[in-house]
């Protein structure tokens, strides 16, 4: 059977990636154009970072640590390795627009 | 229900005509309502989706237009040497060639640079010729103001 969950937070890792990649890209950008669009897009990007740093630290700890929680968060975990792959699509996009 | 809705959505929409009853030998008056049908272009504003390059009256910049502008110029890679680019060639137009020399970059990247520049309509070569000049669209011209903004933001870095 597929661990999901470890499907998931293995998704969450790629879409850091990704959004490390898009915020070097735009703080590079803001460093010569100081503007709000290009403080918002760093912005962005930081607040998606957040939210899978997040995940990472929900699975690394309270996930591993909590044997009860463990068995009720595998039961959605397809759940949310189906937004996290859509996302990693998403940011997968966008980096390859970005670095064009 | 008709009064809520526009006179357009029930043109054809009633229908009064008689049905000659065989059995009887009489003919009947019947009225049948179908339903209203909506065609797309009714609902939805044309030019939504497409992005047409004129101002329709406005006075300042396409929103739109800027929009695009600013991701090209501000959410990518090479989106400096771009903007380099267009400020360059907006009031002369130049080879991918003398751009390289005046910028002090390498040709590959400007031929790459201005090949994304004309695949999203911001530059245009004149001809079809290997040293071919390129110049600003009509659409990037008219919408110079934004180019100007971003530059001066830009400054001398």
């Amino acid at each position: 059977m597929v661990d999901f969950m470890l499907a998931a937070v293995v998704a969450a890792f790629l879409n850091i990636g990704l959004l490390l990649v898009a915020i070097g890209t735009y703080v590079q950008n803001m460093r010569v154009i100081r503007s709000y669009y290009t403080s918002g897009l760093v912005l962005v990007a930081s607040l998606l970072m957040i939210q899978n740093v997040v995940i990472v630290l929900f699975w690394s700890t309270l996930y591993m640590d909590d044997k009860a929680l463990m068995m009720s968060a595998d039961m959605v975990a397809h759940y949310l390795f189906a937004i996290n792959v859509i996302q990693t699509i998403g940011l997968s996009i966008l980096v390859w627009i970005t670095r064009r | 229900m008709q009064n809520y809705l526009p006179d357009k959505f029930f043109k054809n929409s009633q229908k009064e005509f008689f049905i000659s009853d065989t059995n009887s030998g009489h003919s009947v008056f019947a009225t049948t309502i179908t339903l209203p049908v909506f065609s797309f272009p009714e609902i939805i504003p044309r030019n939504l989706f497409s992005f047409s390059g004129t101002n329709d009256g406005q006075s300042g910049p396409n929103p739109r237009f800027k929009m695009i502008l600013w991701f090209i110029i501000a959410g990518t890679k090479g989106g400096i040497n771009r903007a380099k680019i267009l400020n360059l060639i907006k009031d002369t137009p130049m080879n991918a060639n003398k751009i390289a020399t005046v910028l002090n970059l390498d040709h590959k990247t400007i031929v790459h640079h201005v090949k994304i520049l004309s695949k999203n309509d911001l530059v245009i070569k004149a001809e079809k010729d290997y040293a071919a000049e390129y110049q600003l669209t009509k659409i990037m011209k008219e919408n110079q103001s934004v180019l100007e903004e971003i530059m001066q933001k830009i400054g001398t870095k």
